[in-house]
């Protein structure tokens, strides 16, 4: 009786908690459809930059992704809580590596300095990516902490200001917008999560909203205060004036959109990616996707990310305590916030700013890291019990 | 644990995240709608307008031809040879054989072949025969197209009518220039589909747009009687070492040219030539002036002052007006006072009394100037104008001048009194020429041209160019009592040297001084008609600054002589004996 039971309990045990194949299913889906696409997007570029050999993106992609994936296997299979206390250390890691950029560890690529090479590896990371990371980590664990004091007004300011450095940072020393701008959102919407409160909310988000309008009132009203972001706003809200200078990147992308119509040209079709479209297999791979797949192809991507964040959100629901959703609320915001402001981005609906597109735009550190990101999730998900759901 | 009551919030908190998300990507795709459906045709035109380049085809222009048919300017094959940087793979080797084969300084050719476009023409009109040599040479890179080039079998006849053209078979001068829109045709494309770099994607293949050929044009040119004026002309100006010598045929009931001469004319195969002995290190600027003399068409681009021949005007008007009738009679002294002026009859003793038809038989300047006084002012510069004096002929070719008129309200007996016999002022050969048929046809004041029809290269006529006339300048009786008077002057008078035998010939010398007065330089010429009861040909010969005799009726009228001779019978101008 007394083994039956026990093996009862062991079957119990087995089915009771749940992993999330569903979530894993999706990533896989759009890292192997990213690896499919960037190769398209790239190869005809790649094979005259790097002397025929046109797989030279894919390759370095596929060999993040690999390292992304064990990232992933191994993160998943620690339980969350070990990272709980390496939490104050994740936050002063996030700030004192983004200053190394400017240290002759810097790389300097397409114009700005945003890489930092591994001494005797020969592999760059992005700083901003590892602080997206740690952000996520050291705000769920600081909403933990404050238990209920993050209802105070004192405590909402706390989270809102302590962001602020790395953001600051980011903008500042690497001078990247987009970066700055995403982790900001994820503070910000973990912040929203944490408290209970709507109304200050509401009133951060009409004042951003002033202030983007008044921004954009100034810039079109011919004042010169944001020259270089004028620009940029300027050529988005007519980038067909101005096709040789900021908004060349921007209307190459729309004639992708627009010649892929509705079925798209086919895989491996696209006329843009000939070296007209900068940033083919980057930061503009949306576009070549809506080029060579069509309507449909973009919006199977779209609901591929919002199933993703779905599964995120069913997983954030029910996750075992406060950590763990917060740390699935954080990633749940990364990945939304940067898919959205690609694909925004990319249709021109905002100013052009670098941002890629979660898993399927080329980038190395970004891909290890989301993937990182997704094994946390999947450790949170197979911390809940079946018999929560 | 999250799913206690009291972190009910965060479950809300949540789903209001995700709602928020699943929203904005609805935005996104409501967007891509837009831009994939709405926009989808604005966008893809203008990608492919980006992602193809255009190479044109050249045109074959229209040809050239006279009213026999004979063709003046017809095309021959010749080629284009361009480099597409972005497919050499031997620059060195590329450089080296079109530095040879097309005779061009290395560096010019470095230049060109390393000059980052995506496609650059090296040079264009090229012989066959080289670009085929260029051709076996097989290297990448380079790209030998054929079109045509303008050819002009005559050389240099009509050289100054018919012009020639440029390297992109435009017309720069003349008849090619005016009928440019019709000889030119549409130049086709091959519309190739390339990268962003200017390399042609092989797989998408080409586009062709055929081009359509220019259409042939016609002119009344009569390329024999273009040739035999032409040689009279060469005469003239060797055996009088005149400066220049223009010879104008026409048919003065309708204004057709048959015949326009301006020696020296050029080689229009090699129309940048400069002449013999021409210092090379001149600049740019100079060439050209020099190059723009050689072409200038004096018949219509420069003006002279007519002299006697405009004695034809005056005394049409003195006629039009009644101030005159053939038995009014003139009296010559010698010299004519007018004002304060003493003006001079060519003859230095007078004429002493006579009527008005041998006054103008003896081109007498005092009867005219006395005509002239007694037209009036006002006549005299109302007829003027009514003759089309004042008016550009018109004519089908580029550059005409127009008259140097005093004012009228600057006229004073004196000016009236030199227009009279035809100075003090200047008009165009082709102007008087124009102005003298009118009077002589009936008074119908015609547009001379060249242009008559164009053809399809089935020799279909699209289009049959009409030109205006002006009818009623003189009455017909008017222009009755000029015939007969003109045919005085030839038969009896001062153009007794224009005089064909068996042909009733009317027309008037003139021997005018150039200004300076008094550098004894002379323009001589001649402007006969026939047959003169009923004008079929005019034509006039100016011979500028003779050598020697310089009588208009002695060097000019038997030039005119000599082309009625063999134009007439070529005509089927019949003599009064046939």
């Amino acid at each position: 009786m007394a083994r039956q039971r026990a093996e009862r309990r062991k079957k119990k045990t087995q089915a009771e908690y749940f992993f999330d194949y569903s979530l894993l299913l999706i990533v896989l889906f759009l890292l192997g459809f990213g690896l499919v696409m960037i190769y398209s997007a790239s190869s005809y570029t790649a094979a005259q930059m790097f002397k025929g050999d046109a797989a030279h993106y894919l390759k370095r992609q596929l060999t993040a992704v690999i390292l992304g994936l064990v990232a992933m296997i191994i993160v998943a299979n620690v339980p969350y809580h070990f990272w709980e206390r390496f939490a104050l250390f994740a936050y002063i890691v996030a700030a004192g590596l983004i200053p190394l950029v400017k240290t002759p560890l810097g790389v300097k690529s397409h114009g700005a300095t945003r890489w930092i090479e591994i001494p005797g590896t020969g592999f760059n990371i992005q700083p901003a990516e590892v602080a997206k990371l740690c952000m996520i980590l050291f705000l769920a664990v600081l909403v933990c902490r404050m238990g209920k004091g993050i209802r105070t007004t004192k405590g909402f300011i706390l989270m809102v200001l302590i962001p602020m450095p790395i953001v600051a940072e980011v903008y500042i020393l690497t001078k990247n917008l987009s970066s700055a701008i995403i982790i900001l959102g994820i503070s910000v919407l973990m912040v929203f999560v944490a408290s209970p409160d709507y109304k200050k909310f509401v009133i951060m988000g009409l004042l951003g909203v002033a202030l983007v309008a008044l921004v954009i009132y100034l810039v079109v009203s011919g004042s010169d205060i944001f020259a270089f972001r004028g620009n940029r706003i300027r050529s988005w809200l007519d980038p067909e004036s101005d096709p040789t200078d900021t908004g060349f990147q921007t209307l190459q992308g729309l004639y992708a959109i627009g010649s892929g119509g509705i079925w798209g040209k086919g895989l491996g079709q696209s006329m843009q990616k000939l070296s007209f479209l900068p940033e083919a297999q980057n930061d503009m791979i949306f576009s070549i996707i809506c080029e060579e797949l069509g309507l449909f192809g973009a919006v199977a991507i779209i609901v591929m990310f919002v199933m993703l964040l779905w599964r995120m959100m069913v997983i954030a629901n029910n996750a075992p305590d406060l950590f763990g959703a917060m740390l699935v609320v954080g990633v749940m915001g990364h990945i939304a916030i940067q898919a959205i402001l690609n694909i925004a981005v990319v249709t021109n609906s905002i100013p052009n700013t670098g941002i890629s597109l979660p898993f399927i735009s080329y980038g190395g550190s970004s891909v290890i890291f989301l993937l990182i990101e997704i094994g946390l999730v999947l450790s949170v998900a197979r911390r809940i019990q079946l018999k929560e759901l | 644990m999250l799913a206690d009551s009291n972190k009910v919030f965060h479950r809300k908190k949540i789903l209001v995240v995700f709602c928020v998300c699943t929203c904005i990507c609805i935005l996104l795709f409501g967007r891509l709608v837009y831009l994939m459906v709405w926009r989808a045709d604005h966008y893809s035109r203008l990608a492919t307008d980006l992602h193809e380049r255009e190479r044109s085809i050249k045109a074959a222009r229209g040809r050239i031809l006279d009213r026999t048919g004979t063709v003046l300017a017809d095309n021959k094959t010749v080629c284009t040879v361009s480099v597409i940087h972005s497919q050499i793979e031997d620059p060195d080797a590329v450089i080296r054989m079109l530095t040879k084969e097309l005779e061009l300084s290395e560096e010019y050719v470095r230049g060109r072949v390393e000059k980052y476009t995506s496609i650059e023409r090296i040079r264009s009109n090229v012989d066959k025969a080289v670009g085929d040599r260029i051709r076996e040479y097989d290297l990448a890179g380079v790209k030998v197209d054929e079109d045509y080039k303008r050819y002009y079998p005559y050389g240099d006849l009509a050289s100054k009518v018919l012009g020639f053209t440029g390297g992109d078979n435009q017309g720069i001068i003349g008849l090619e220039v005016v009928y440019d829109t019709y000889l030119e045709g549409k130049a086709g494309t091959i519309l190739t589909v390339t990268d962003a770099k200017g390399i042609e994607i092989e797989s998408a293949g080409e586009r062709r747009i055929e081009p359509v050929s220019g259409l042939d044009l016609c002119i009344s040119m009569d390329m024999n009687i273009q040739s035999y004026a032409t040689q009279l002309a060469l005469q003239a100006c060797a055996s009088k070492e005149a400066d220049g010598v223009s010879i104008l045929v026409m048919n003065p009931q309708n204004g057709e040219i048959y015949a326009m001469v301006s020696v020296p004319e050029f080689d229009l195969n090699d129309p940048y030539a400069l002449p013999e002995g021409t210092d090379e290190n001149i600049s740019a600027e100079e060439k050209q002036n020099i190059l723009n003399g050689i072409w200038r068409n004096a018949c219509i681009n420069d003006t002279y002052e007519p002299g006697s021949t405009f004695k034809i005007i005056t005394a049409a008007a003195g006629l039009e007006t009644g101030s005159v009738t053939k038995a009014s009679t003139f009296s010559c002294p010698g010299y004519i006072v007018v004002d304060d002026r003493k003006i001079r009859c060519a003859r230095v003793g007078g004429h002493g009394s006579q009527d008005f038809v041998h006054a103008t038989m003896n081109s007498c300047n005092p009867a005219f100037i006395t005509l002239g006084l007694r037209i009036g002012l006002d006549n005299y510069y109302q007829c003027f104008e009514k003759f089309g004096l004042k008016t550009k002929t018109g004519i089908d070719l580029p550059g005409e001048a127009g008259t140097i008129m005093h004012k009228k309200e600057n006229m004073g007996n004196v000016e009236l009194a030199t227009v009279s016999f035809g100075q003090s002022f200047q008009i165009t050969p082709i102007q008087l020429l124009t102005t003298v048929s009118s009077i002589i046809n009936g008074g119908n004041r015609i547009t001379p041209h060249f242009g008559m029809q164009t053809m399809d290269s089935e020799g279909n006529v699209v289009d049959s160019f009409n030109y205006p006339v002006a009818t009623g300048i003189v009455s017909e009786e008017t222009s009755a009592t000029m015939r007969e008077i003109l045919e005085m002057v030839v038969s009896e008078g001062g153009g007794i040297n224009g005089r064909v035998e068996g042909f009733r010939v009317g027309g008037k010398t003139a021997t005018s001084q150039t200004l300076p007065r008094g550098s004894g330089k002379y323009i001589s010429s001649f402007i006969g008609f026939a047959p003169a009861d009923d004008p079929q040909v005019i034509a006039i010969a100016i011979i500028n600054n003779p050598k020697g005799t310089y009588y208009g009726g002695l060097i000019a009228a038997p030039v005119v002589r000599q082309l009625f001779e063999n134009i007439l019978p070529y005509l089927g101008i019949m003599g009064y004996n046939q």
